[in-house]
């Protein structure tokens, strides 16, 4: 099953206006068949990219399809589109160089208008709960809780469903709208602690209670909580995730102690562009609930996803989901999933390019085309499709310095702080330690420097502790993870 | 290129945080550590007044104070140039023999430490010798390079030497 997309305007994806002669339509398409053709650019993003070019071309440059599609294109709603994608550039002029130069964009997805009430979006939610036997006392406990306040919070157009699983998954909860919630309530307090940690029974039955009410005006999204690692049935749950994404369904997966694989559930997440939290305690576990269900409420724009196809002689080095959710991308897997796009703060994406000047003209560079798509909910219900050319300008001489914008800068420096842990963790796993040592060092430094004192500290004590052991502790290595990932969002989350 | 003023590494122009250390290149602009000013040629030798400047041009050479010895040694390192002790059983011929110098009695290794040149540095690192290597009295971590400074005084084991840039 593929995504339903709104009506998709040739004449903007080869950048041309309605009344273009066939000659300019011919020059419009050779343009990007250069820029994008596969033969001369080997990007992932490029593919794509020149696929919808393809299609344009072949429609425009036909006189009876170009006569059927225009009929159409009149048609085509032309109020204001929903979504709105800004580029914020770290400059605008560079120079012709011989060495590869970077480019940062920070790009801001958000609604075109700015609402001061949250959308309050319909709900198609599963809950996918672990209640193996490590979940026994105080989690299982908070756990019930948080699934009660739950089912307190979701009104009648929402439909949810629980499943539990350990060895085997059960329906607890079939999907429904919570009409009777003290029945509900009553069935989450019978569960059980017992039998091992079978992630992918679970999801596989979460899958099957939102897919029957599956509907693109809702928000369809399991969120799985999990205190253990599966065993041999990750890449079957990753699969799963891929289904899940093309049924326009999210995941968000949350892990409760230390014992869990953050990779595993990280990339479970990422498949469909959802969320994956680290809930260190408990008690904390009702909160990381309610808020992770809140901003699926607050969902403006579903199942919305990227294509970032840089120029030839560009290269896409680094792509970050900078807020909500920060976690890096994907860009070998194009378009990105990247979720929902909330009505109150912007979606935000750190991209790192390196650019090739150096056989360049002076005058107009371009970087590379962004393809956002979506769909807008509630009573402005439509699927939007946005395309937006990058460039920068190209000079001889250096160009005088520009003030990088300040909200590129806050999200660079945390990024860099999340990228710096991630480093010290590959290189551990490549047997470095004094590399890992040296990056959790300068980590510590980072950290300090930003006032985030506590998260330094732990970094001093893992570097001491890599040094030592040559290991990172379980708790440490999420500890850090998480801890920066949650540093970035704390930049103007308001649409800045 | 934009030299980390931090840890020295060569980031791409364009480049707003450092690759290697994650320092805001920004707010934190290249400084170049001016040489400092000597008196005399008396006082280099003993006196060590703040730092010295860290670049180390292709043209510059090292001259080394071993304290209690009589004459300066001048080397010029290309490379990867190795301190320690000779020792003919095992076949270990280092670029700088300290064996002269009472090395054994002084705890160096056969293999010790290393200068490293970069671009217009001089690093020094150590290479997990038994007794460590001290620079201006910090104990190195092993084969983690650090970057030396004109004056530095460097401890291996229990030998102490002077570097100096020329």
């Amino acid at each position: 099953m593929t995504l339903t997309m709104g009506f998709v305007d040739h004449y903007a994806i080869l950048r041309v206006p309605s009344t273009a002669s066939d000659e300019q339509i011919r020059e419009a398409y050779r343009l990007a068949a250069r820029r994008f053709h596969p033969d001369a650019n080997k990007a992932p993003g490029a593919a794509v990219v020149f696929k919808d070019i393809n299609t344009a071309y072949q429609v425009l440059s036909d006189p009876a399809k170009r006569a059927a599609y225009d009929a159409n294109w009149q048609k085509r709603a032309t109020d204001t589109p929903g979504l709105v994608v800004e580029p914020v550039f770290s400059r605008r002029k560079v120079r012709k160089l011989d060495e590869p130069q970077l480019l940062y964009v920070l790009l801001n997805i958000q609604p075109t208008l700015k609402t001061t009430t949250a959308p309050d979006a319909p709900l198609n939610l599963s809950l996918v709960v672990d209640h193996s036997t490590s979940m026994q006392g105080p989690r299982l406990q908070n756990l019930k809780a948080a699934v009660h306040n739950i089912i307190g919070e979701c009104d009648e157009k929402d439909i949810l469903s629980v499943v539990t699983f350990s060895d085997n998954a059960e329906v607890l909860i079939p999907a429904q709208h919570p009409t009777d919630p003290r029945e509900m309530k009553a069935r989450i307090s019978t569960i059980r602690a017992d039998g091992a940690t079978a992630i992918f029974s679970g999801l596989k039955a979460g899958l099957a209670q939102v897919e029957r009410n599956r509907h693109s005006r809702y928000v369809n999204h399991i969120i799985l909580i999990t205190d253990g690692r599966t065993y041999g049935d990750e890449d079957d749950c990753l699969r799963l995730a891929g289904r899940a994404r093309e049924a326009g369904i999210g995941i968000s997966a949350m892990g409760i102690g230390e014992d869990w694989n953050d990779r595993f559930l990280d990339a479970l997440a990422a498949q469909t562009g959802g969320a994956s939290a680290y809930i260190s305690s408990p008690e904390a576990v009702t909160t990381f609930l309610q808020q992770r269900v809140r901003s699926l409420a607050t969902a403006y724009a579903e199942r919305v996803q990227i294509t970032v196809a840089p120029a030839a002689n560009v290269k896409l080095v680094s792509t970050a989901r900078v807020s909500p959710n920060p976690m890096m991308l994907d860009a070998d897997i194009q378009p990105i999933p990247l979720g929902s796009v909330d009505g109150l703060a912007a979606t935000r994406l750190m991209l790192q390019f390196h650019l090739m000047t150096g056989a360049a003209e002076p005058g107009e560079f371009f970087v590379g085309r962004v393809d956002v798509s979506g769909e807008v909910l509630g009573s402005k219900y439509r699927s939007e499709r946005l395309v937006l050319d990058l460039t920068v300008e190209v000079q001889n001489e250096l160009p005088e310095q520009e003030e990088p914008p300040q909200t590129l800068l806050d999200a660079l420096t945390r990024l860099t702080m999340y990228r710096l842990q991630s480093r010290a963790r590959e290189a551990l796993e490549r047997g470095d330690i004094t590399e890992a040592t040296r990056k959790l060092e300068y980590l510590a430094t980072r950290l300090f420097e930003n006032g985030a004192e506590e998260l330094g500290k732990s970094a001093l004590h893992e570097a001491r502790r890599v040094a030592h052991t040559r290991r990172l502790s379980d708790e440490g290595a999420k500890q850090l993870k998480y801890g920066t990932r949650a540093l970035w969002p704390f930049l103007g989350d308001s649409n800045g | 290129m934009v030299k980390c003023p931090y840890c020295r590494h060569d980031n791409l122009e364009g480049a707003l945080v450092c690759e290697e250390c994650g320092l805001n290149l920004w707010s934190n602009p290249q400084v170049e550590i001016p040489t400092r000013e000597l008196a005399d040629e008396a006082n280099e030798l003993s006196v060590k007044s703040g730092w010295g400047t860290a670049t180390f041009q292709q043209r510059n050479q090292i001259i080394i104070h071993i304290r209690d010895a009589a004459e300066p040694l001048t080397i010029a390192p290309t490379g990867e140039f190795l301190i320690g002790r000779r020792d003919s059983a095992s076949g270990v011929e280092p670029d700088l023999d300290l064996t002269p110098y009472n090395a054994l009695e002084r705890g160096v290794s056969r293999i010790h430490a290393a200068f490293r040149r970069g671009d217009d540095v001089l690093s020094i690192v150590d290479l997990d010798s038994a007794n460590g290597t001290f620079l201006n009295g910090q104990r190195l971590a092993p084969n983690q390079p650090r970057l030396l400074r004109d004056g530095d005084e460097i401890r291996l084991g229990k030998l102490v030497m002077h570097v100096y840039f020329k």
